[in-house]
């Protein structure tokens, strides 16, 4: 073990660095790099040292065009950065002020989920064709979801509130893990741990506390709502933090909208008669034809697969 | 906490190297560096530290004392000194200066990058590209991207140690003057 220099386990890290960074990470991957991490002293460090230096990259320039950066933040794309016994962080404040003044922008396209750790240890899941941004300060953690859905897994520090903003909805949790999804005129948060308090911007007296296990609603105009869900629900629900779309009853035509967030090629559903069919199953979020199989096996109805853009389940007037 | 150690370790990684290549042989500095960040890896939370430089120096000069311990080869009392050895770590103009150096130099580097290595880490990290959208933009598969991300690490880290060598070489410089008046 001790032939193998510095130089040469720095060439790992980069590697592994380098994969992370890319779009696949496999768990078999994941695995191979946690052996690696445990079979010398000096591996996590040099993995450590190895983030450091992609994330030293960050940096926006300090130029004349350090005012378009701040106008359009640099998006940090870091797909899953792991280390030994907790998550690594993405700089918010590696270039002090300047960034500071902008927080850090993260977006997912059609189809990409995105897993952040953040520097005070919390975890980021951003789900397909979101954006969110985050500024970590010292009185408080403000995130900012701008459109589609993240899940929240924040880690504990009573000084710094985590506060997230959608629309004109506010949530509000010291270490507690949900999700917040923005729809076109009213915000969900979905609680999978702990508490978290949620109100509307400009109506801070009214606040309502929502516990693990339940669904609430922040709508556009303040008002307020908590749905009971059941455990299995929430999970099947957030599915999508691991690729997957959980259908367990769900409507035809919500199970098509639900595939239509994750991909270019959309589901149509050409009979209307057959929208409300319930349908049960699994299904990779990327794999909409399978999808379409599976409704064509399970319900009898014809399945158009031939355009590329778009698949056609059922056919109308029949 | 790769921020972190980004932001409040890295800068001072060189005036470490440089006091432990005083004890020690370069390979031993290597590891010393990497074991020390091992350290920093295996902490849950960072929030405890205040100065994280004079954290990363003392985890590093204690490393190396156990090292020197087990080597036997230094007298013991030189290595009590070394224990007891307190770097003035102190913010001083140099260090901010240091480490803002660091910032400019990490821009000079993306510059100084063969060129699509270069076009690919801009993309990657000013534009905010993903791998998979720079592969489809340049016509390259992800692979090649990746090799490029991974080249463009190295080259980070590369630079973090010439630095180190030529900062080394200046201190032997002074080092050598003194010994002369």
């Amino acid at each position: 073990m001790k032939q193998q220099t510095a130089y040469d386990i720095d060439e790992v890290a980069a590697r592994y660095v380098a994969e992370m960074d890319g779009e696949q990470w496999t768990s078999a991957q994941e695995d191979g790099l946690q052996r690696w991490l445990a079979r010398d002293p000096r591996h996590p460090g040099a993995l450590l040292r190895a983030q450091a230096a992609w994330m030293a990259l960050d940096i926006p320039r300090p130029s004349a065009n350090v005012q378009t950066e701040q106008e359009k933040p640099a998006l940090w794309l870091n797909r899953r950065t792991v280390l030994a016994g907790g998550s690594t962080a993405i700089a918010a404040s590696i270039a002090g002020g300047i960034m500071l003044l902008g927080g850090t922008g993260y977006s997912t396209s059609v189809g990409e989920i995105r897993r952040v750790p953040l520097a005070d240890g919390s975890i980021v899941v951003i789900n397909t064709a979101s954006a969110i941004d985050v500024k970590l300060r010292d009185a408080a953690r403000n995130i900012s979801i701008e459109r589609g859905e993240a899940w929240f897994q924040v880690a504990k520090d009573q000084q710094r509130p985590f506060i997230v903003a959608a629309g004109r909805a506010r949530i509000r949790a010291v270490g507690t893990a949900f999700s917040v999804r923005r729809h076109s005129s009213k915000t969900e948060v979905m609680v999978t741990e702990g508490i978290v308090e949620i109100w509307a911007n400009g109506a801070e007296g009214q606040r309502i506390q929502l516990k693990a296990g339940s669904r609430g609603f922040i709508a556009d105009d303040a008002a307020m709502q908590q749905v009971p869900v059941a455990p299995s629900a929430i999970d099947r629900t957030l599915a999508w933090r691991n690729g997957k779309i959980d259908l367990s009853g769900a409507r035809l035509d919500a199970a098509a909208a639900e595939f239509n967030r994750y991909n270019q090629r959309i589901v149509v559903i050409a009979d209307p008669a057959i929208a409300v069919e319930q349908l049960d199953g699994v299904f990779r979020t990327d794999d909409p034809e399978g999808f379409a199989q599976s409704v064509h096996v399970t319900l009898g109805v014809p399945v158009d697969l031939s355009n590329s853009a778009q698949i056609r389940i059922g056919e109308p007037g029949q | 906490m790769a921020a972190w150690v980004t932001e409040h370790v890295i800068p001072h990684e060189r005036p470490v190297r440089i006091w432990l290549a005083r004890h020690a042989s370069q390979e031993d500095v290597d590891d010393l560096i990497q074991e020390s960040y091992s350290r920093l890896a295996a902490l849950d939370s960072v929030d405890h530290i205040d100065r994280a430089d004079a954290y990363f120096f003392s985890i590093a000069r204690n490393l190396l004392v156990r090292r020197l311990r087990r080597s036997k080869i230094v007298p013991i009392e030189a290595i009590a000194e070394i224990d007891a050895f307190q770097d003035d770590m102190r913010p001083s103009p140099e260090r901010e200066a240091g480490s803002r150096l660091e910032y400019r130099r990490i821009l000079a580097l993306i510059d100084g990058l063969p060129e699509r290595r270069r076009r690919i880490v801009r993309m990657r990290k000013l534009d905010g590209y993903s791998q998979r959208e720079i592969a489809k933009e340049l016509g390259v598969t992800e692979s090649i991207v990746e090799n490029e991300v991974f080249r463009g690490v190295q080259a980070v880290l590369r630079a973090w140690r010439e630095g180190e060598t030529q900062a080394e070489q200046k201190l032997a410089v002074i080092d050598d003057r003194k010994r002369q008046s």
